[in-house]
């Protein structure tokens, strides 16, 4: 398509789409590791890349980066664009963010990733502004339209029952974020090649804001996000005794505790625990929801659990229609019992289990 | 210090319903609020103004209706109010929006008086970006901070601002005029005084500035002005599930169906395994 510049606003470079190329990833470093989300969004990077048939490049700014550059190579870049610099030791945002707009000025990429950490937050959106850009947040997917080349950009708009297809089809780059966790860190390939290229920037000093100091945060990680069986306590719990009730749940089955809104909202659970929409997105084998309703916003955070377990009270409770095993019931009877049988099993191994199971085939 | 908050007039989204019948939403009655994550940035204004003299702005781009959420923060004490808005500023995305709003605080520190400092909330419940504080910071290149905590003054045009990261916390020096953008529950909302919202209302106190006062190109502004494009959309598609639903005599009952169907499913029998240590 080919764009009318006198149609567009004219704070707007006029530029065509076909001037652009390739699929930029922006790689998040802190003390000398790469970010975990910032290397998960080289997998839709490798998809898009692919479906057009272009490369997909990491860019990695900051002070003695250099060395990790190679590894963003072996998790599926083509290619590495690296700013190392003494001035990029503290990060500041917009000096962040200004060595990236320097950059993508010069190398015109068709498309930037970033993740959504609360840093990509900061970052990602005043380098579309600076570039005058289009950016799509929270995507759960990206996709091309095979015909104009756009790249759409998905999201559940509003209240996670819908999918969003954004594009930007008169500006480039197109830029996204998805929050940390939608997607997987793409395998590691040992053997994989590219190229490293090392440039200078004009690397502008923040003269307004000063890093005091940082303490890093000793709080207890939920570790949601990684847990292969999650037990998730919802309004339904009523109180934080309940939840005490199923960490022990949780704690005999190998797993950790999680959280509805609802439940974190009455102060019965760390925000850190919220699944959903605005928490976080997991993908256990095994997520037990207990006295939670099934919104939408919660669903949309465990859209990749493998199996989904629910107790709830009410038989009209939507989830029941989005879970694989649900039973009717108080959870002040179910967990209690499941609690006693499952440790019967644990003391009583194989044996306890086959009694158990000469009832229920 | 003179301190823009921006506020947005949001549905409810909590009110939102399914309709199961149509598959879609159900929006018609769905009252709207001011974001509930603003209200805590409009707290941070106003401490920061009782240590400091001077006054709070709240700022909305918005259809006229806002005026209520507009009214409800001037009952919490905010000074003053503008509402944005203006036909042609529908259909905005948040570049569009930003563009909008940072020209109202240009006009507000070229008619009112100099700005110190912008304040946001840290995200809206209908379209949770974060986007819109981060672009009114690049447009009037401010520096800005996301995800803040606390905020003291030192003095002169310096501000403490203490901010967190997913595993650090951060202090930081910055020099106003700046945006920050409020974490979540951060500052708890005084209540609203209804003495004074109601006396807001019967002052009219709230300002209305349309594109005749900010006179921004047409080009640049709400639907025509948005870089991005909602090409379609579709119901989310729904992951398959095998949906069994028991209904069990008691716990008992209910605890061992719950067991019988983990040993029987291929995949909860690897949990099972973990709990006897061993084979099936
Ligand atoms: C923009 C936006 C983002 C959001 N993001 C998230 C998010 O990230 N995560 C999230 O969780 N929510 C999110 N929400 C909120 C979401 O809409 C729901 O309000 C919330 O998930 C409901 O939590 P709940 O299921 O615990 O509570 P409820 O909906 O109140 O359900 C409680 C359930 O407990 C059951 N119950 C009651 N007593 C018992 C008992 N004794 N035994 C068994 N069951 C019992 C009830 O039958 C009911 O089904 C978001 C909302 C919006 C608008
Ligand atoms: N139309 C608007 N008018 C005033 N402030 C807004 C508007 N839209 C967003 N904001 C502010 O920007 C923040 C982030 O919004 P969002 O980018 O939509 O998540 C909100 O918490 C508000 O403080």
């Amino acid at each position: 398509m080919k764009v009318e510049c006198d149609k567009l606003c004219p704070e707007w470079p006029c530029e065509q789409p076909e001037e652009f190329k390739d699929v930029w990833v922006v790689v998040e470093a802190e003390e000398g590791r790469l970010n975990e989300a910032s290397l998960q969004m080289l997998t839709p990077g490798r998809t898009i890349a692919d479906k057009l048939k272009e490369s997909l490049v990491g860019v990695l700014i900051g002070h003695g980066v250099s060395q990790l550059a190679e590894d963003v190579i072996k998790y599926g870049a083509d290619r590495v664009i690296v700013v190392d610099d003494e001035r990029l030791s503290t990060y500041y945002p917009r000096v962040f963010g200004n060595v990236v707009v320097e950059l993508a000025r010069k190398y015109k990429p068709s498309v930037i990733l970033a993740a959504g950490t609360r840093r990509g937050r900061e970052f990602a959106p005043y380098i579309a502004n600076a570039l005058k850009a289009g950016i799509t947040a929270d995507c759960t997917d990206f996709d091309v339209d095979e015909t104009t080349r756009d790249v759409l950009l998905i999201r559940p708009p509003f209240a996670a029952i819908l999918l969003a297809y954004i594009k930007t089809p008169f500006r480039r780059p197109q830029i996204g974020t998805a929050r940390p966790n939608v997607f997987p860190v793409p395998r590691r390939d040992e053997g994989k090649k590219g190229e490293v290229i090392f440039e200078k920037a004009n690397v502008r000093e923040e003269q307004k804001v000063r890093l005091i100091s940082r303490e890093r945060l000793e709080r207890a990680k939920s570790g949601v996000e990684k847990a292969s069986v999650i037990v998730s306590g919802g309004r339904g719990i009523g109180g934080p005794e309940g939840m005490k009730l199923l960490a022990k749940l949780a704690e005999l089955l190998g797993g950790t505790l999680g959280a509805s809104r609802k439940a974190v909202d009455a102060g019965w659970a760390d925000h850190e625990m919220q699944v959903g929409q605005t928490g976080k997105s997991v993908k256990p084998i095994l997520y037990l929801a207990v006295g939670i309703s099934g919104s939408a916003q919660h669903m949309l955070g465990v859209r990749e659990a493998q199996r989904i377990i629910a107790v709830n009270i009410d038989p009209e409770a939507p989830i029941f229609a989005q879970a694989d095993y649900s039973v009717v019931g108080d959870y002040r009877e179910v967990v209690p019992a499941l609690i006693e049988e499952l440790e019967k099993i644990k003391k009583g191994g194989r044996k306890a289990l086959e009694e158990l199971l000469e009832s229920y085939t | 210090m003179r301190i823009v908050v921006g506020i947005k007039w949001v549905p409810n989204t909590q009110a939102v319903r399914f309709d199961p019948e149509t598959g879609t939403l159900i929006r018609k009655g769905v009252p709207s609020i001011v974001n509930p994550h603003d209200l805590p940035a409009v707290e941070a204004a106003l401490r920061l103004r009782e240590k400091t003299g001077g006054e709070v702005i709240a700022i909305s781009m918005a259809p006229p209706p806002a005026v209520k959420g507009l009214e409800l923060v001037l009952g919490m004490g905010v000074d003053r109010a503008i509402l944005v808005t203006d036909r042609a500023f529908a259909g905005a995305d948040t570049w569009a929006t930003s563009y909008v709003l940072s020209h109202a605080i240009r006009k507000i520190a070229a008619e009112i008086g100099e700005v110190d400092l912008a304040i946001f909330g840290h995200e809206t419940i209908d379209s949770s970006t974060s986007h819109v504080q981060a672009q009114v910071a690049s447009w009037l290149d401010w520096p800005y901070l996301y995800y803040v905590k606390r905020v003291e003054p030192v003095g002169g045009k310096l501000l403490r601002v203490w901010r967190e990261l997913e595993d650090y916390e951060e202090e930081y020096e910055v020099e106003t005029p700046a945006v920050l953008s409020i974490a979540i529950k951060a500052f708890k909302p005084r209540p609203v005084s209804l003495s004074s919202k109601l006396r807001a209302k019967l002052e009219k106190r709230v300002l209305t500035w349309t594109n005749a006062d900010l006179k921004l190109d047409p080009r640049c502004v709400g639907l025509k002005g948005s870089p991005t494009i909602v090409a379609k959309t579709i119901d989310m598609p729904e992951v398959p599930r095998k949906k069994e639903v028991y209904r069990p005599k008691d716990g008992k009952d209910a605890a061992r169906w719950i067991i019988a169907k983990m040993v029987h499913d291929e995949k909860l029998r690897e949990v099972l395994k973990g709990l006897v240590g061993g084979e099936l």
